[in-house]
């Protein structure tokens, strides 16, 4: 008995380093990486390409800079879409992606997100002093575009460092979309474009209080089929994938 | 639902797991047995990457092997590409859990009796003989518990792979990366199905490495 469970063990073993199925190689495939504000749009966006041009995308979300120091060092993607045109502009500097391939194609919008679980919900950032709000959740100002919008807004109403003890920081916007989600954190300034689920609620905040976040894509320099990512900078700067980002909130290229 | 999460997982921990043997093993047995100089500082040095943020060993792995360091170059220019692709994710799993092995073995090693690798020299083994018939089995059960270890650190890295290998769906997302990205996109049915097959791989997986290390002696 004991044997057998050896032996099953054994060639169990085996056959998880032998199972990991080989890349599919048949179908042309275009890795997209973009930043994580665009999780819900191209969700939609991605299929209609994906139908239109019969290739297969490979979509990989993140926050910008993370994604930009990855490119920066080989990471195999063939357009970037950035939360914030300065890191593709630098990408452009350092001759990382192609300068002339560079396109508006959104502003990111920035709202006030008040978990549901948290009680009536926040109309002005000021409110986030409350007691009630024990967490305050935003992204990494460090490096994620809409982490330094929202640490803008907050110091443009006086209010940052009185907030510093409550805040917790998403790794990006998702991620701190998250975490007020979940209501782990009862609040948090979240990008417009994902904020439409079940369990917040939300208000714009005024976009005077931060530097615009206007975003821009580029391809990237390494890549083997460049023609294929100008096709989806400009389906998404198309008909169809404007009116989708719209959608979701986005500002786009003419409108502001 | 996508399962190549679970395989690559189970390739990239334990192919590292094979690689910390291969290298940590001779590098405790010298850390233990003999005297060179810079001994100490190489002591030291083997256990920083379980001292150093992951992210931060991660980015540094990345100026390495990524396209523009100076190891990344040298193989583009032979046609291979490590950053990420899955032996990055290997190398990143490698590099997380050797500490581990390197200082059970050590331990191992200085346990065993100087004495009878002695006795066996007088019979006229040679050191390599010695090696392999006295030190190695008894300082065994030493360093497959590193062993062990090991893969549990490798199996679960995560800062590491997500800086160096990315987080790219079919290629180079790990497990411990797919349950983040599944987490973050508020898809709790389906972290939560993975961290369930996580914890029956795992238990399944120790079991094999288990059986698999006794196999010699």
């Amino acid at each position: 008995m004991w044997a057998m469970t050896r032996r099953l063990a054994i060639v169990s073993v085996l056959l998880a380093w032998l199972s990991v199925p080989a890349a599919a190689a048949q179908v042309t495939e275009v890795a997209v990486f973009g930043a994580a504000d665009l999780a819900l749009a191209f969700k939609e966006i991605v299929p209609k390409f994906e139908r239109v041009l019969g290739v297969k995308v490979t979509l990989v979300l993140g926050s910008t800079g993370m994604l930009a120091k990855q490119i920066e060092h080989g990471a195999p993607a063939d357009v970037f879409f950035a939360a914030d045109q300065t890191f593709i502009d630098d990408l452009a500097a350092k001759g990382v992606v192609i300068p002339e391939t560079r396109a508006l194609y959104a502003q990111g919008r920035l709202v006030l997100a008040t978990a549901r679980s948290a009680g009536a919900k926040l109309i002005d950032l000021r409110q986030l002093s409350e007691p009630r709000i024990r967490h305050v959740a935003i992204a990494n100002p460090a490096h994620a575009p809409y982490g330094r919008a929202a640490e803008q807004a907050l110091r443009a109403v006086g209010v940052w460092d009185e907030l510093r003890p409550k805040l917790v920081y998403g790794e990006n916007i998702r991620h701190t979309l998250q975490f007020v989600e979940s209501g782990a954190a009862e609040a948090g300034l979240i990008a417009l474009s994902l904020a439409n689920v079940a369990t917040i609620d939300y208000v714009l905040i005024d976009r005077a209080l931060h530097a615009p976040l206007n975003q821009s894509v580029a391809v990237v320099r390494r890549s083997a089929r460049p023609e294929l990512g100008l096709a989806f900078i400009q389906f998404v700067n198309g008909g169809e994938g404007r009116a989708i980002m719209k959608r979701y909130g986005f500002l786009l290229p003419g409108e502001f | 639902m996508d399962l190549f999460p679970v395989a690559l997982s189970a390739r990239v921990s334990l192919t590292a797991t094979a690689l910390a043997m291969l290298t940590g093993i001779p590098l405790a047995w010298a850390l233990a047995r003999r005297a060179f100089p810079g001994r100490r500082v190489l002591d030291a040095l083997v256990l920083s990457p379980l001292v150093l943020p992951p992210t931060v060993l991660g980015y540094y792995l990345l100026v390495v092997i990524g396209s523009r360091g100076p190891v990344g170059r040298l193989l583009d220019a032979l046609g291979v590409s490590l950053a990420f692709t899955w032996r990055a994710a290997v190398i990143a799993a490698w590099l997380g859990s050797i500490p581990l092995l390197i200082k059970a073995a050590q331990a191992g090693f200085e346990g065993v009796d100087v004495r009878l690798e002695q006795a066996a020299r007088t019979l006229g083994r040679t050191e390599w003989s010695v090696f392999w018939s006295v030190t190695l089995p008894l300082a065994w059960r030493s360093i497959m518990a590193g062993v062990v270890l090991a893969f549990c650190r490798a199996f679960g890295d995560f800062g590491i792979t997500l800086m160096v290998a990315g987080s790219i769906p079919g290629r180079t997302q790990t497990l411990p990366l797919a349950i983040y990205d599944h987490v973050q996109a508020n898809e709790m049915p389906q972290a939560n199905v993975l961290s369930l097959v996580a914890v029956i791989m795992v238990v399944l997986l120790l079991i094999g490495v288990g059986r698999l290390a006794r196999l010699r002696y």
